[in-house]
This record gives structure tokens, C-alpha cells and sequence, in this order.
């Protein structure tokens, strides 16, 4: 599958697809496009579904990175298509805006179980459930962290002490 | 009777915070699981809420010393893309240039850890005799032997000069020659085999499913390799092709052995990079802003998102970096280093195998260490030689390499 036909496949299943462009290479400039797309977190298992459908081989999965934008946390599934053609990889990212209050997800680990990892991860950083999840323990906090604090948050969840730590640290 | 054997914390040969719990019926491990959560250092917490984003390129560099251009690499990327700032081309090359000879090290780093693991040190004394031809190269074109503090936004912040070229151009010469012998030593000695033919296979299914990546999954028969995958910096100019190992045995099994061999011949295709990059290396500037508070503005009024991906020598770096405008430093920052992915792949590959070969399975995918310092030296008269003796010892050092 093309970039193109990537696109096509994933606004027939109406969503919106945010293309961004960097050129690269010297003598030979090639373009790099990531895709950005924004999808509900009752779709989500869906549309990774359908990437696993319409993949080649299968899709690859990097990483989940949540960044906390105040009342909500924006959680993006960073994805790709295409692996092992020559520059034919799309990254392929999935934003699933949730809100602080009503703070879940749902585990991906039934369709790849390569995500096992970035999903405990969440828990612990990000004070995010995943739901369906079996295996729920710290991954890289230790088992005696504090419940409560998230060290990737932006609010008053956040390891605010941990600031006295560093020598010259101004509040 | 079962048993649970914890390998770790920290474990002699695995010198590296982590911890493979297994279970073991007889001699046989009949489950694993990891437990990662040893040394958390918060360095995303740094870089989101302590650190000035030029501050950050050398916290990235932090994470890992082996894969030190790496993470500044990747973070680059995403903010390069974020605030659409310029790289020149001969940067863009001199990029390539680091990012492989960052390979070279890492592999024959790994290939005499590898070689230690199956106790067979003449081997590791060896493999490490001759990464030493490529630490002084690093050390030629760097002024230091591991952290390299090159990366910049916009560029890189130094040049490989003219009287370098002489210097690499003899290295290359020097690895392709002992090619076949390594290739040799490696492959063909029966001990190897017999330590590491068929022992930790990982499937290709395994491999994908699980996500692995670099020469883990290589290994494995899936072709994936960032720098054939994805267009970045200047690697389109050299038509990398993902190393499998049926391109020297002509067949994939994903056992440890096969790991060697994809190892082996990336080294060989870095060097083959280089020196491609060093034939058509544009001249011009090596950086499209010298001025650090311009960048910090640029930065600092810039909204928008962006992932970085770089080939590092254990697999896919991927950062991600979410900038707002008005706040000082990277309002969201994502690292996710190569292992990362990798660890799951121990579970299959460890299992229903001894425990005499944890070691050498465990460390198969590379895992990531951060053993950068020199050594600590006493004299004679034991004198402790401080951090400034050493210091000052290391210029003198690269002062007379340079004559």
C-alpha cells in the first residue's frame, strides 16, 4: 500500500487525516510524510484492526506518548504501515483526547501484543486505566511508588518534590 | 520441583539494572518475566519541566551512552520539523557520518560482550582490541571518545575537517581488511555454534507481534530498518538495505547465531557508508543558526507536534515532542529507546531453554548499558588520579593523535 491509498483507506472509515511534510536526503530528496489522526476511544480497537486488516505484513508499533493539555490528556498511538519497503513506511499516529475525569483507555494487547509495555507504562506515568489489561503492575516506577502521583502530569498530580532534588532548582 | 531464579537486579552477566525472574523446572525455564522498575531517572520529567531545550539535547545525549548520538538525533528530528527550521546538507551528511560510526562501536562492543557471555574472553579482548580503531576515530573527529555533544538544533556543531578525512579513510581500510577474520572468529568456531546455533529463537512471527526491532528483528527474517523504511537527514542518498542473515547463510532461523551474523554485516555496511559519505560529502555550513538564544525564541514560540525516528544500533529511537507556544522548555517529551520494545522478545526466546543460557540469550538483543567511563588508575605510589588528572590526561591524549 501507498501513502495515498493509506489516506483513501482511512478516511473511508470517516476520519480525518493531518498529513505532515519534511523533505530529506541531499542528492535524492525524498519526502517524509507522518500521518496525524484523531480517533474516539470507542473506535480505537476498530481502526487498529483495521490497520492490522489492511496492513502487508503487520503494523508496526512504537511507543504511546500522553501529553497532559489541562482538562484532557491526549494519548497518541504511534503506529506504521508499510515497514520493509524501500521508503514506503508511514507513520501513522492515533490521538485519543479522553477527559481527566473519565481518565481510560482500552488494552490494545488482544491485537498486538507488543503493547503490553507502553500500556503499564501509562498506568504509572500517567494515572491513565487500561482497560482489559491483565497485567497491571509498575513497569519502570518501583512497587513502592506513591499511588496518586504521575509523573507526567501537569497538575497537582505531578512529582512536585522531586524538584529539591536538583541543586540550583528555582520554584 | 519448581523453582523461581531471580537474574538480577544486578547480575555479573548482566551489568545492567534490570531483573529476568525465571522459573525453572529442573534445568528447564518453563516461564519468564521482567521486572524493569530498578533505576528510573525521571529524564523525560528533566526535559519537560527542569531543562531549556538546548539543555535537553544533552540530558537526550544522557540516556544511554552507546547510543549517545542517537536520542539528540531523534529529538532534533521532531523539533527540526515542529519549528520547520533548516539543515544544511553537509550537516545533513555529517549526521550520517556520526550515526554510523556510533554502529560500528556499539556492535563490537556488543560482539565482545557477546563473546564474555560464552566465556570466551581471548575473543572479547580481541573484538574490543579492534573497536578501538573506531573510538579514536571518534575521538579524532570529536575530541572525545564516547559522549560526543555534536548535536544542535538546525545542524551540527562541528565539522569533520579536512585533515580528519586521512585519519577515517584508514579506518575504514582497517576494518575492511579484517572483515573475513572476524567473520571467521565469529562464525565458523565450533564453540560459538554450538553456544548459540538454535538457542533463543525468535520467530518472525513472535518478532512482529511483539514489535522488536533493529537487528533483533532482523534476525528474525523482517526486514525492517528505519533507514531503509523512512526518508531522514541524508540517508535516501544511500539506498541502505535492511541486513537479514540469509545474505551471507543464505537462511533465516532467528536463533542467537543469526543475531552475530546481522550484526557482522552491518558493521561492514556502515563502514561502506561512510565512506560513501566522505566521497560525496557537499561542502558549505554545518549549522543554520549559530546563535542559541534565536533557537530558544524560535522554540519557544513554536505550537505543534512531531515524532523523530532514527535506525540506532539496537533498533528504532522514537521521540516524540509536543511544543506550545510561550512555554520555555518541551511541554510534552517521549523517549522510547530500542530495548524497550526488545525485552518482550526474551519472554519467547528464553523459554524451554537452560539456564546456562540466559546469559548469552539475554544478551543477544543488545540490551542497553551505559558503561562510558574510562577506567580509574592508580599509580605506584597510589596516587589517586582525580577527575581533572583524567581530564586533563584525555586532551593531552587526543592532542597527540592529532599531530
Amino acid at each position: 500500500m501507498n501513502i495515498e491509498e493509506i489516506i483513501d483507506a482511512f478516511e473511508e472509515k470517516g476520519l480525518e487525516v493531518k498529513v505532515q511534510t519534511r523533505m530529506a536526503g541531499v542528492k535524492k530528496k525524498t519526502e517524509r510524510k507522518t500521518l496525524w489522526i484523531n480517533v474516539g476511544r470507542d473506535r480505537l480497537k476498530e481502526i487498529v484492526e483495521y490497520m492490522v486488516e489492511i496492513a502487508d505484513d503487520f503494523p508496526h508499533f512504537s511507543v504511546i506518548s500522553p501529553a497532559d493539555v489541562g482538562e484532557e490528556v491526549e494519548v497518541n498511538y504511534h503506529l506504521s504501515l508499510g515497514y520493509g519497503s524501500y521508503m514506503g513506511e508511514v507513520p501513522i499516529t492515533l490521538k485519543v483526547t479522553i477527559p481527566k475525569k473519565d481518565l481510560w483507555v482500552p488494552t490494545l494487547t488482544d491485537i498486538i501484543p507488543g503493547t503490553a509495555f507502553s500500556e503499564r507504562e501509562i498506568i504509572e506515568m500517567m494515572g491513565i486505566d487500561v482497560k482489559g489489561l491483565e497485567d497491571k503492575r509498575h513497569l519502570f516506577l518501583t512497587e513502592d511508588f506513591p499511588d496518586g502521583i504521575y509523573p507526567w502530569r501537569r497538575d497537582e498530580t505531578a512529582p512536585k518534590k522531586i524538584n529539591k532534588l536538583y541543586e540550583g532548582w528555582k520554584e | 520441583m519448581k523453582y523461581t531464579i531471580p537474574i538480577g537486579p544486578i547480575h555479573p552477566a548482566l551489568k545492567e539494572p534490570i531483573m529476568i525472574s525465571c522459573t525453572i523446572s529442573g534445568e528447564e525455564i518453563t516461564d519468564v518475566d521482567v521486572i524493569a522498575s530498578q533505576n528510573h531517572r525521571g529524564i523525560e520529567w528533566i526535559g519537560m519541566n527542569r531543562n531549556n531545550p538546548i539543555q535537553t539535547i544533552y540530558v537526550a545525549e544522557r540516556i544511554c551512552g552507546i547510543c549517545n548520538f542517537c536520542h539528540p538525533a531523534c529529538l532534533a528530528m521532531a523539533v527540526e520539523e515542529i519549528t520547520d527550521m533548516e539543515v544544511p546538507e553537509r550537516a545533513q551528511y555529517i549526521r550520517v557520518v556520526q550515526s554510523e560510526l556510533e554502529r560500528i562501536h556499539s556492535h563490537l562492543l556488543w560482539a565482545g560482550v557477546a563473546a564474555h557471555e560464552l566465556g570466551f574472553d581471548s575473543l572479547l579482548h580481541y573484538t574490543w582490541k579492534i573497536r578501538e580503531k573506531v573510538m579514536d576515530t571518534l575521538e579524532i573527529v570529536n575530541g572525545n571518545r564516547v559522549t560526543k555533544a555534536i548535536m544542535m538544533y538546525g545542524g551540527v556543531r562541528r565539522d569533520i575537517k579536512d585533515e580528519h578525512v586521512p585519519k577515517i579513510r584508514e579506518m575504514i581500510k582497517y576494518y575492511l581488511d579484517l572483515f573475513g577474520e572476524v567473520a571467521k572468529l565469529f562464525l565458523e568456531d565450533k564453540t560459538i555454534k554450538m553456544r548459540t546455533r538454535d538457542i533463543g529463537i525468535l520467530t518472525r512471527e513472535d518478532a512482529i507481534k511483539l514489535e522488536a526491532t533493529g537487528p533483533t528483528v532482523r534476525a528474525s527474517g523482517v526486514k525492517k530498518d528505519v533507514r531503509q523504511d523512512t526518508s531522514y537527514y541524508a540517508y535516501p542518498d544511500f539506498d541502505v538495505k535492511a541486513m537479514t542473515p540469509d545474505i551471507l547463510t543464505g537462511d533465516v532461523v532467528g536463533d542467537t547465531y543469526d543475531r552475530i551474523v546481522v550484526r557482522l554485516l552491518e558493521v561492514k555496511q556502515s563502514v561502506e557508508i561512510i565512506e560513501q559519505a566522505l566521497d560525496e560529502m557537499p561542502s558549505g555550513e554545518i549549522i543554520s543558526e549559530e546563535k542559541i538564544p534565536k533557537i530558544l525564541a524560535t522554540i519557544k514560540k513554536s505550537d505543534g507536534e512531531a515524532i523523530g525516528r532514527h535506525e540506532a544500533p539496537r533498533g528504532e529511537d522514537i521521540h516524540y515532542v509536543k511544543l506550545k507556544s510561550g512555554f520555555d522548555g518541551l511541554y510534552t517529551w517521549k523517549v522510547r529507546a530500542p530495548t524497550y520494545n526488545n525485552i518482550l522478545a526474551w519472554m519467547p526466546m528464553l523459554m524451554h531453554h537452560q539456564i546456562a543460557d540466559i546469559p548469552i540469550v539475554a544478551a543477544s538483543i543488545d540490551p542497553c548499558m551505559s558503561c562510558t567511563n574510562r577506567a580509574v588508575v592508580l599509580d605506584d605510589n597510589e596516587r589517586i588520579i582525580t577527575a581533572e588528572d583524567l581530564h586533563n590526561l584525555s586532551i593531552e591524549k587526543t592532542k597527540e593523535m592529532m599531530k
